[in-house]
Order: C-alpha cells, then structure tokens, then sequence
C-alpha cells in the first residue's frame, strides 16, 4: 500500500447503459506525492471533473479504485471527507447566505465548536481578503470573491488534501493571479493540492507535476518541463491564404514534422530550431505562397497535448 | 455518525432554510397574501351563509371564522411548495453537492428542509389567527383550539414538504416542484377549504366528500368553531401526520436512490 495521499488505479466511470454508455473515465491510473501541487490538464468534456468527482466521493467508480488520504474512496467515503478540502467547479454558494454564515455552517458541518469556526472563519476571511465582505450575502459578491470564498469554505476543517475543479474559470487576469497565489502559499504550508484546469498557462505556473487528460485517459503525465523538451523543438506556426494551403503543407513539411494547429493555421516541429525559421520563409517565398502571420513558438504544454492527442487545447495554439 | 451530529446538522440546516426564506420576500409573500386573498373574498361573497340554521349551528359562527383553515392550509402549501423548490435549487445550483463532499449526515440534508418547512407552517398559523382574530373571528374552542391549529398546520407543512421535497430530489428541477403545485392546488379547490362540502351537489361533492384534504380542514376548522371532541385530532393531526409519514419515506427513499446513482 502506498503512502501518497491520493492514489488510483485503472479507474472507471461510464453513464448510461446499453448503446448510450459514454466512458467518462477509462481507466486512470493516478499517485499524487505528499506536498505536490498536481495538475490535470485537458479540454471541457475531458473527464477530469469525473475524476475528481469519484475522488472527492461524489460519484461511486464503475470499477477499478482509488484512495485518498490513506481512505478508500467507496467503503470509508466518510473519513475521505473530513479529510480532504474540495472547490468544485463554478463555486456552488447559497446566494443568500452572507460569507460568515457560510463560514460558520462549514465549520459546525466539520465538527469544530461554535467558537473554533468564528476563529477559524475570521482567520480564513482574513487570508482571502473578505473580512470587509463577510457580513454580506454572496449574491452580491463578484466572480472572483466566490472563488475565494470557495476556496475558504474548503480550508475551514485544515485538509491535509485539498481539490479544486477549474478554480480559476472565468475570473479576471488579475483574481486569477491572487488566487494563484492563495494556493502556492496553501502548498507551501503542506497541503496535497489537485486542480483541474484547461488554461496551460495554469498547469505551467502551478503544477509540480500535471497529467493531460483526452477522452476519460491520462495520455501524458510528469513535470511539465520535463514533457516539454520531450516535444524537443520549437513549434513555427504559419497563416497562409486558403488556396495555398496544400502547397503550404508539403512546403513546410520539409522542415520538420506537422503538427497540429488552430484552423486556419499550419504548424510545424522545426527540426534544428530557430535557425530555420528564415529557410522557411524564402521557400515559402519561392513557392509563390504570401504569409500572412508567422509566428515561433518554443515547445509549451500545448505542443504536448498536441503531440499526445493529435489535437490542440481548444482557444490555445 | 451519532444521532446528536445529526440533530446538530439538521439543525443548522433548518436554521438556514428558514434564513433563506425569510430573505426572499417576493417567494415568502404569496404564501400569507393569496391565502388572505381567498378568505376576503369568500367571506365578502358568501357571508350570508352564516345566516342559515345549518351553518351557525354545525359549521361555523361566522364565514370569517369558517375560512380561517383554508386560509391555512393554503398558505402552507404554498409554503412547503418553495421549500421544496429551494431544495431543487440546491441540487441544480451544486449547493446540495457542496453538502453531499462535507461530512454531513445524509438524511439532515432533507430533514433540515422538512423541519423549516414545520417552523414556517407553525408561523403561518400564528399570522393568520391573529390577523382573522383582529378582523372579528373568534376561536370557539379556546387555548387548546390555538394549539390544536398550530400542531395542525405544523404536522401539514411537514406532509406538504415530505412529498414535495421528495419530487425536489428525484427531479432536481425546481421547475417540476413548481409544476406540480398545480395538482395540490386543485386537490384543495375541490376540498370543503373554501366552501362547506353540506351545500355543495353533485360530482362536486362526490370529490370533496373522498378527498382527504376535505377531512382534515374541516377537522382543522372544528379547533376554531367547536368545542373540542376527538375526530377533529384525528382529522386535524392524524391524517397529515400519516402523509408526514409517507412523505419523508418517500423524501428519503429519493434521496437514497439519488446517491446511489451518483
């Protein structure tokens, strides 16, 4: 038995039956270290929020298991929730309920006495900056103040293992950057951290080490900068008008593997760096084919899931 | 997980159902004026039906004091109508998720909505006696008749919001709870709460008199116009109580059901 906080083997999750099953989850094999900030990477749909789900206890897995915090996740679902933290995605929170009252309801859910959750809330409230907020209801709060609230409500109980399913969609540049912060400082203070996110900027930032999810699969997992010089080289992508798109194609292809690219654009895997960017465009150029944008790119997560799945992030190139 | 977490959960739980009532007026206000409604305009158009021998002597001293129960038990329906929505909301908004990832004990989820609907119902009581008390209906039987309504519309609400959350969590749609108001609100139009079941005829009658919800507002208008005798508690207590019953069984058995698929 290992000792890693949260531990998976070849878990399953399909919905419906018969003709109409759908393999969320298809078997994941997953060990997240002591103290490790690990990502799950993919696009909507993936699967990653199924994976949390069976690991947070909120779905039973078709087969296979998993254990968190030394607790398996089907027969002591129980001790699995008082010890782990969970954010889900899009910060379920009673609109009418102020900050506080959701505070001090967490707290007496978790077992704390009246006078530890009021400590507890002012000292959480406190760290995520909504002491001033706390005595309104959330229905007033922005995006970004639910999150950290969410984020509070979730540490309420000090979970050694805390999960956040896409803590960051849909805030501003500017909430997400705090937030970040709030869970590097988390992390550094000892707590086990899973997130799931589909921003790569995310998963670089944060992760010490990130699994890509496709299709209900881990396809690629290990620290980012070691899958990235897996990638090897630079990425060239190129636009070009549609008429020339074919003869685009086998022109770059002499440089170097295609790889997959937004539409509208080719891309390519330089095959000795930098250094052949100008080649390309003289030939491209001799080719009577006009460039319309052109840009180089050193290998990025996306260049991995690129590489994993045959296709790019949706919104990323 | 020991019975007293779970008293201190449902607890909590009831504390903020209530709280969430108590913060939607525009949900909360339907429940006291269309009730209110109703009893001014049976007691406008039919108060001369106190004057008939039959009435004043087997039903009630005035049409006011006869509305007083289907004031009532509307306002509770309605009540535990929201209740149940609010839940269905909790499903679909991902709060009741929220819980289900806390330690909590399960069956508190729905036993904390089923006992704010009780806390609401025993308000509606209160509010409607004093506001018909102050517009001239008396109640005949006394102190024991105030609590008799009171224990009355508290047992109803719980019935009311068993079934209803139950229909909450099997759909987790607060627009089927919505949806279904519809039918409880016939059931009560063709029950005697708004009209003596005595004068009516036909069909009409039929209904009302196998309607269940004809017994126990009329059990529940014998604590306002009678002295006290034993049917109008089984009327009045025991008929809500059973559906109490049989509505959190099937509240809880939907809640089962639910986490099992899950």
């Amino acid at each position: 038995m290992t000792s890693s906080p949260i531990v998976a083997r070849e878990l399953v999750r399909h919905f419906g039956t018969g003709d109409n099953i759908v393999k969320a989850v298809d078997g994941v094999d997953l060990e997240v270290r002591t103290g490790e900030i690990f990502g799950l990477l993919g696009p909507n749909g993936a699967g990653k929020s199924t994976i949390v789900r069976m690991l947070t206890t909120l779905l039973k897995p078709t087969s296979g298991s998993a254990s968190v915090a030394g607790f398996d996740v089907v027969t002591d679902a129980d001790k699995v929730r008082r010890s782990i933290g969970v954010a889900l995605q899009d910060a379920a929170i009673d609109p009418l309920m102020t900050g506080r009252e959701l505070l001090n309801l967490q707290a007496v859910l978790y077992g704390l006495s009246k006078a530890d959750g009021r400590a507890r809330g002012d000292e959480l409230l406190e760290r995520v900056g909504l002491t001033a907020a706390a005595e309104r209801r959330v229905g007033t709060y922005s995006g970004g103040m639910r999150r950290r609230l969410d984020l509070a409500l979730s540490l309420v109980h000090e979970p050694t293992v805390l999960f956040l399913d896409e803590p960051t969609t849909g805030l501003d540049p500017m909430s997400r950057l705090t937030l970040w912060e709030e869970v590097r400082r988390l992390n550094q203070s000892g707590t086990t951290v899973l997130l799931t996110t589909q921003y790569l900027e995310e998963a670089d930032q944060l992760a010490d080490r990130i699994a890509i999810v496709d299709h209900g699969r881990i396809v690629r997992a290990g620290v980012p900068r070691d899958l990235k010089a897996q990638v090897g080289s630079p990425t060239l992508f190129v636009s070009v008008d549609q008429a020339h798109g074919d003869s685009a194609r086998s022109t770059l292809a002499r440089f170097g593997e295609l790889r997959p690219s937004a539409e509208g654009t080719l891309g390519v895997g330089l095959a000795r760096g930098a250094e052949d960017v100008a080649a390309v465009v003289r030939a491209l150029d001799e080719a009577g084919i006009k460039v319309r944008h052109l840009e180089l790119n050193e290998p990025s997560l996306d260049d991995v899931f690129a590489e994993a799945t045959g296709h790019r992030l949706e919104g990323a190139q | 997980m020991s019975i007293a977490t779970a008293i201190t959960h449902s607890t909590q739980l009831t504390k903020r159902s209530v709280r969430g009532r108590l913060r939607q007026p525009a949900a909360l206000a339907p429940a006291f004026i269309f009730p209110l409604f109703f009893a001014a305009l049976g007691s406008a158009s039919f108060n001369r039906l106190a004057r008939d021998p039959y009435f004043s002597e087997n039903i009630a001293s005035s049409f006011l004091n006869y509305a007083v129960a289907g004031a009532v038990v509307q306002g509770v329906l309605f009540g535990a109508t929201s209740a149940a929505g609010d839940l269905a909301t909790d499903i679909e908004q991902g709060f009741f998720e929220r819980l289900l990832a806390s330690p909590i004990s399960r069956v508190s989820i729905v036993l904390g909505r089923l006992a704010a609907s009780m806390v609401v119902g025993v308000t509606q009581v209160v509010v409607f006696m004093t506001l018909f008390v102050v517009f001239g209906a008396r109640v005949e039987s006394g102190p024991v008749g105030v609590i008799g309504l009171i224990v009355s519309g508290a047992l109803l609400g719980l019935a009311m919001a068993g079934l209803m959350a139950g229909i909450a969590i099997k759909s987790g749609s607060p627009e089927v709870v919505q949806g279904s108001f519809p039918l409880v609100f016939v059931l009560l139009f063709l029950s005697s709460a708004f009209f003596p079941r005595h004068y009516m005829t036909g069909w009409y009658r039929t209904v009302a008199d196998w309607n269940p919800m004809s017994h126990v507002v009329e059990g529940m208008q014998g604590f306002m116009n009678h002295d006290l005798a034993a049917d109008q508690f089984v009327k009045a207590w025991l008929i809500p109580l059973g559906v109490s019953i049989v509505g959190i069984a099937f509240a809880l058995r939907s809640l089962d059901k639910r986490l099992a698929a899950s």
